[in-house]
C-alpha cells in the first residue's frame, strides 16, 4: 500500500524545538525527506513497490552552505518561522524573520548590552564596530576562523520502529533516547492525550544522539493506523546516514589578552548548519555558544550563535553536543595566543582558568571546579614540562553543560519475593544504564545488586524523565534514586523520587544558569607528522574527565575510551561529504569510523573527589580530543583550520615555524 | 529454492529465495539474531559467522554458497567458551551489537595463532567495527584468552 501526503493531511506539524516538519511532505527540503511510504507484507515486497512509485518534481532554488544561507539573497528553506509547544523547547526561540536563521543565541556580558547591532552578522570578516571597545584593553588580539564538517553517528544498529494501534491507542516500540518527548510529540501529531500513546524502549545497539525525538516513529504510526495492522520499519545504512547528522559549523573566535597573558575579551560567531529542519539545532547552537567561551575568566564576552536552515539532512544531537565544534576553535585560538605572546600554552591557560566561586560569562557562579587539576594531569601525561620541548605536544581543556532545566523521576517497587524493581525512563543505549541504575539503587537501598531489577522503559509503567542525553542520567538518577529509597523506607511498598533542576539562559544576553553542574575535561596528545605525506602518527592520546564519584569503574573506563575514540575519528578522518545536497559517502566504505588499529595510543583517567556529586561521563572526553591533536599538529607548524586533519589538509597548512622566543625573551 | 544448511551442528531444510543473503536466512528463517546487519556491504563485521571455521560476512554471502559447509553463529558458541568468558571478565562490550562478530573473529585469530600480541590482535580485528569504542578492552580480553 502506498501512503502519500494526502493520506496524512490531518496530522499536526511537529518538531522538538520548532514545529517545522510534517509526517509526509509535498515540498521535500533535503535528499531523504519523506514524501511517501510503502507498506507491504515483507521488506522485499516493499522495496519492489517503492521502486515503482513515480514522483514528479518541480525544482526550486536550494542552499547547502550555512554561510551562504545567512546571506540576504539566499533562498529561504522555510517561508515562515514557527515555534513549538514541546517540552523539548526549553528556552525562548529567536528566529530572525526573512532569513534562514531559525534561532539566534547571544551572550553579552553586562557592559556590552544595549548596543545598536545588526540582527544577523553575515560576513566572517565583519569589523564588529558595535562591540569593538571590548578589546580596548587587549595588547594582543587573535582572530581566526575554524570549520567542523557534518558527521554521522553510525550507531551499529539502525533505527528500528514498530507501531500498532490498540483500541485507538498508539503503541510504539522503538529505539529512542527520548521516550517521554516522543510520547508528547506523537500525541501532538495524532491529536491524542499523552496517555493514549505508549512508547516502549528495548535496549539499543548504540545511538550517540541519533535516536532522539521523532525519527521514523511518526510515519510508521501513521502507516499502522491506515493499514490497521502493526507496521515495522528498519532503516538501511544509507538512510541512517541521512536521518540525522552532526551539525557542520563555522566558528570565528576573537580573543584579546594583555601582554601579561590575562584574557580580557572574547568574541565568538558561530554558524551552525541545522539542515532542512531545526530538530534540536537551537539547543545545539546555544550550548556550542557558551562552550566556546571555555573555562576561562574573561571580563567581556560576546557570542552570536546562529542556527541556520539549509537544504541538507537535519542536524541533531550528537555526542559532544555543540561543544565539539566550538572547543575545536576556541582551544586552537588559546594556543595561537600563547604563540603570539611567547608564553607556555599550559601556563597561559592556567593563568586564566575559572576557579571555585568565579563567575562564568552567564553570570552564574562556578562550583566544584576542577579545571586546573585536569589541565595539569593532561599536560603531565604527555611529558609537558616547564621550559621543556613542545614540538609535537598539544593540550586542551573544556567545559560542557548538562541539560538545564532538567527533571527526573524514578520509582522503586518492593516486590513480594524480596527484590526491588527500579522503574526509570533512562534508556539503555549501550552506555550501561541498566547496570548504573542497579548499582545506584542497591547503594541507596543498602542491599545487594542481586536484589535489584530494572524494568525496560515503557511510558505506561515508568515515571517522567527529561531524556537520556547530555550525560545527565547518572547524575540525575543518583539523586532521584536516593529520594526514592528514602520514600520507600517511609511508605513500605513503593518509593518515589523526583528531582528538578531549574535554570536556563536568556537567548539575548546569555544570562542565567547554563548548567546545574559542569562536565569538565582535558586532553593531550603527543605525535609526529610525516612532512612528506602529512600523515599524523599519534604516539599518545590522553584524556581526563571529572567524575565526582564513579558509580561503575568499568563503565566509566568504557565511556572514556568510547568518547576518545569518537573524538579521534572526528579529529583525523570523519566527514560527511555532499555533492549538490546529496551525501556522497553514506556507507561504511567511504565514511570511515575508527577501528581497532587506530586506538593503540589511547590512555585516560577519571578524576574523583571524596564526597563529590556523581557526574556524567558520557561525552566529556569527546570535545577536548580534536583540539589537543590540532594543537600538537600546530606546534609542528601545520595550522589546520578545518577538521578532519587529513594528510592533504595537514600538508596544505604547513607554515614555516617562526623562531620561538627563548625563555628569557618571553620573560622580558 | 530448497536448500540444506548445517548451522551450529544442526541440519535445516529451508525454502529460500535464490538471491537471499545468508544473514537474512539465519535471522528470518532460523531466528538466529546473533549475526546482525549494520553496513550491508561486508565491511563492519557485525554479521560475521564462521564457515568451516573461517570468518565470513554473512550480509554479502549468497546462501547457496554455504550449502554443505559448517556454519557457526554466536548461538553455536558454548556459554563457557574461553573467549566469551574473557570478554565478560574484561567488560569488553557496551551496546553489544558488534560482539558476536568480535567473538567469532577472535576465536579464528586464536585458532590460527594470530593473537600473539596486542598489535597482531588489533590488525586482525580491523574488519570488525564497534562504534561504542570498546576496542581497548576487547583487545585485552583476546590477549588473555589466547594461549
Amino acid at each position: 500500500m502506498l501512503i502519500t501526503p494526502d493520506d496524512v493531511e490531518g496530522l499536526t506539524r511537529f518538531g522538538c524545538q520548532i514545529a517545522d516538519q510534517v509526517v509526509l511532505t509535498r515540498e521535500p527540503r533535503f535528499v531523504g525527506d519523506a514524501i511517501a511510504a510503502v507498506v507491504a507484507p515483507s521488506a522485499e515486497a516493499a522495496r519492489v513497490a517503492a521502486r515503482l512509485v513515480q514522483v514528479s518534481y518541480e525544482e526550486t532554488p536550494a542552499v547547502f552552505d550555512h554561510l551562504e544561507a545567512v546571506r540576504p539573497d539566499a533562498p529561504l528553506v522555510h517561508r515562515r518561522h514557527a515555534g513549538s509547544d514541546s517540552d523539548s523547547a526549553y528556552f525562548a526561540m529567536r528566529p530572525q524573520d526573512g532569513t534562514n536563521v531559525c534561532h539566534r543565541f547571544r551572550i553579552r556580558t553586562p557592559q556590552l548590552r544595549g548596543r545598536e547591532e545588526p540582527a544577523v552578522i553575515v560576513d566572517l570578516d565583519d569589523p564588529d564596530d558595535a562591540l569593538a571597545d571590548a578589546f580596548d584593553e587587549a595588547d594582543v588580539v587573535v582572530d581566526e576562523v575554524f570549520h567542523t564538517p557534518a558527521a554521522a553517528h553510525v550507531p551499529m544498529e539502525p533505527h528500528a520502529t514498530t507501531a500498532l494501534w490498540v483500541d485507538g491507542r498508539l503503541e510504539v516500540t522503538t529505539g529512542t533516547q527520548t521516550p517521554f518527548n516522543l510520547r508528547q510529540d506523537l500525541a501532538g501529531i495524532f491529536g491524542l492525550p499523552v496517555e493514549s500513546v505508549r512508547v516502549v524502549v528495548p535496549p539499543m545497539g548504540g545511538a550517540f544522539g541519533a535516536k532522539t525525538f521523532v525519527r521514523t516513529e511518526a510515519v510508521v504510526a501513521a502507516a499502522a493506523r491506515i493499514v490497521g495492522r502493526p507496521v515495522r520499519c528498519v532503516l538501511d545504512r544509507d538512510e541512517v546516514f541521512g536521518e540525522l547528522t552532526r551539525h557542520a559549523a563555522t566558528v570565528r573566535v576573537k580573543l584579546g589578552a594583555r601582554a601579561d597573558g590575562t584574557f580580557v575579551a572574547k568574541r565568538l560567531w558561530a554558524y551552525v548548519n541545522t539542515g532542512a529542519y531545526a530538530d534540536c539545532g537551537p539547543g545545539v547552537a546555544q550550548k556550542l555558544g557558551y562552550a566556546g567561551v571555555g573555562p576561562y575568566r574573561i571580563e567581556h564576552v560576546a557570542v552570536d550563535s546562529y542556527c541556520v536552515y539549509t537544504n541538507l539532512p537535519p542536524g541533531g544531537a550528537f555526542r559532544g553536543y555543540g561543544a565539539m565544534q566550538s572547543v575545536w576553535a576556541s582551544e586552537r585560538v588559546v594556543d595561537l595566543m600563547a604563540e603570539r605572546l611567547g608564553v607556555d600554552a599550559v601556563e597561559l591557560r592556567r593563568r586564566n582558568l575559572l576557579r571555585e566561586g568565579d563567575r562564568f560569562c552567564t553570570g552564574e557562579t562556578m562550583h566544584d571546579v576542577r579545571f586546573e587539576e585536569l589541565l595539569d594531569a593532561a599536560a603531565a601525561a604527555v611529558g609537558w614540562s616547564r621550559g621543556g620541548e613542545r614540538s609535537g605536544l598539544g593540550v586542551a581543556v573544556m567545559l560542557k553543560g548538562m541539560q538545564t532545566p532538567s527533571r527526573a523521576e524514578v520509582r522503586i517497587v518492593s516486590m513480594p519475593d524480596g527484590r526491588f524493581e527500579v522503574q526509570s525512563a533512562t534508556a539503555d543505549i549501550g552506555q550501561g544504564a541498566t547496570e548504573m541504575l542497579t548499582r545506584l539503587a542497591a547503594r541507596h537501598l543498602g542491599c545487594g545488586v542481586e536484589r535489584v531489577v530494572v524494568c525496560t522503559p515503557d511510558t505506561d509503567r515508568v515515571p517522567y524523565d527529561t531524556r537520556t542525553t547530555s550525560s545527565r542520567s547518572t547524575h540525575m538518577m543518583d539523586r532521584a534514586l536516593q529520594e526514592a529509597a528514602r520514600d520507600l523506607a517511609r511508605h513500605g511498598s513503593v518509593g518515589h523520587g523526583h528531582v528538578t533542576d531549574e535554570g536556563g539562559l536568556d537567548p539575548d544576553t546569555g544570562e542565567g544558569v547554563a548548567s546545574s553542574h559542569w562536565h569538565q575535561g582535558a586532553a593531550s596528545a603527543r605525535l609526529r607528522v610525516d612532512d612528506e605525506t602529512g600523515i599524523i602518527d599519534l604516539e599518545d592520546l590522553y584524556a581526563i574527565s571529572y567524575a565526582g564519584r564513579v558509580v561503575n569503574p568499568h563503565g566509566a573506563e568504557l565511556q572514556q575510551e568510547g568518547s576518545m575514540i569518537l573524538g579521534l575519528g572526528t579529529a583525523l578522518f570523519e566527514e560527511l561529504q555532499f555533492e549538490g545536497g546529496q551525501i556522497v559517502n553514506p556507507n561504511l566504505s567511504d565514511y570511515n569510523i575508527p577501528s581497532s588499529v587506530d586506538v593503540a595510543a589511547i590512555r585516560h583517567s577519571v578524576l574523583e573527589h571524596e564526597g563529590a556529586q556523581v557526574h556524567g561521563l558520557g561525552e566529556t572526553a569527546v570535545p577536548p580530543v580534536p583540539p589537543a591533536i590540532g594543537n600538537a599538529v600546530g606546534s609542528l607548524g601545520y595550522r589546520v583550520r578545518r577538521l578532519p586533519l587529513t594528510p592533504e589538509r595537514v600538508l596544505d597548512a604547513a607554515e614555516p615555524v617562526k623562531a620561538r622566543p627563548t625563555r628569557s625573551e618571553a620573560d622580558r | 529454492m530448497t536448500i540444506s544448511l548445517r548451522v551450529n551442528g544442526r541440519v535445516h531444510d529451508l525454502d529460500v529465495e535464490p538471491e537471499a543473503m545468508l544473514v537474512d536466512v539465519l535471522r528470518e528463517h532460523l531466528g538466529l539474531t546473533g549475526p546482525r546487519v549494520t553496513c550491508g556491504v561486508g565491511l563492519c563485521g557485525t554479521c560475521t559467522v564462521l564457515i568451516d571455521g573461517e570468518p565470513v560476512s554473512a550480509c554479502i554471502m549468497m546462501t547457496a554458497l554455504a550449502e554443505g559447509r559448517e556454519i557457526t553463529s554466536i548461538e553455536g558458541v558454548a556459554d563457557d567458551d574461553p573467549v566469551v568468558a574473557a570478554f565478560d571478565r574484561h567488560h569488553a562490550f557496551q551496546c553489544g551489537f558488534c560482539i558476536p562478530g568480535m567473538v567469532l573473529t577472535a576465536r579464528n585469530l586464536i585458532d590460527r595463532g594470530q593473537a600473539g600480541s596486542a598489535r597482531e590482535i588489533r590488525e586482525g580485528l580491523g574488519g570488525n567495527l564497534c562504534r561504542c569504542g570498546c576496542y581497548v578492552k576487547i583487545v585485552e580480553a583476546i590477549e588473555e584468552a589466547a594461549p
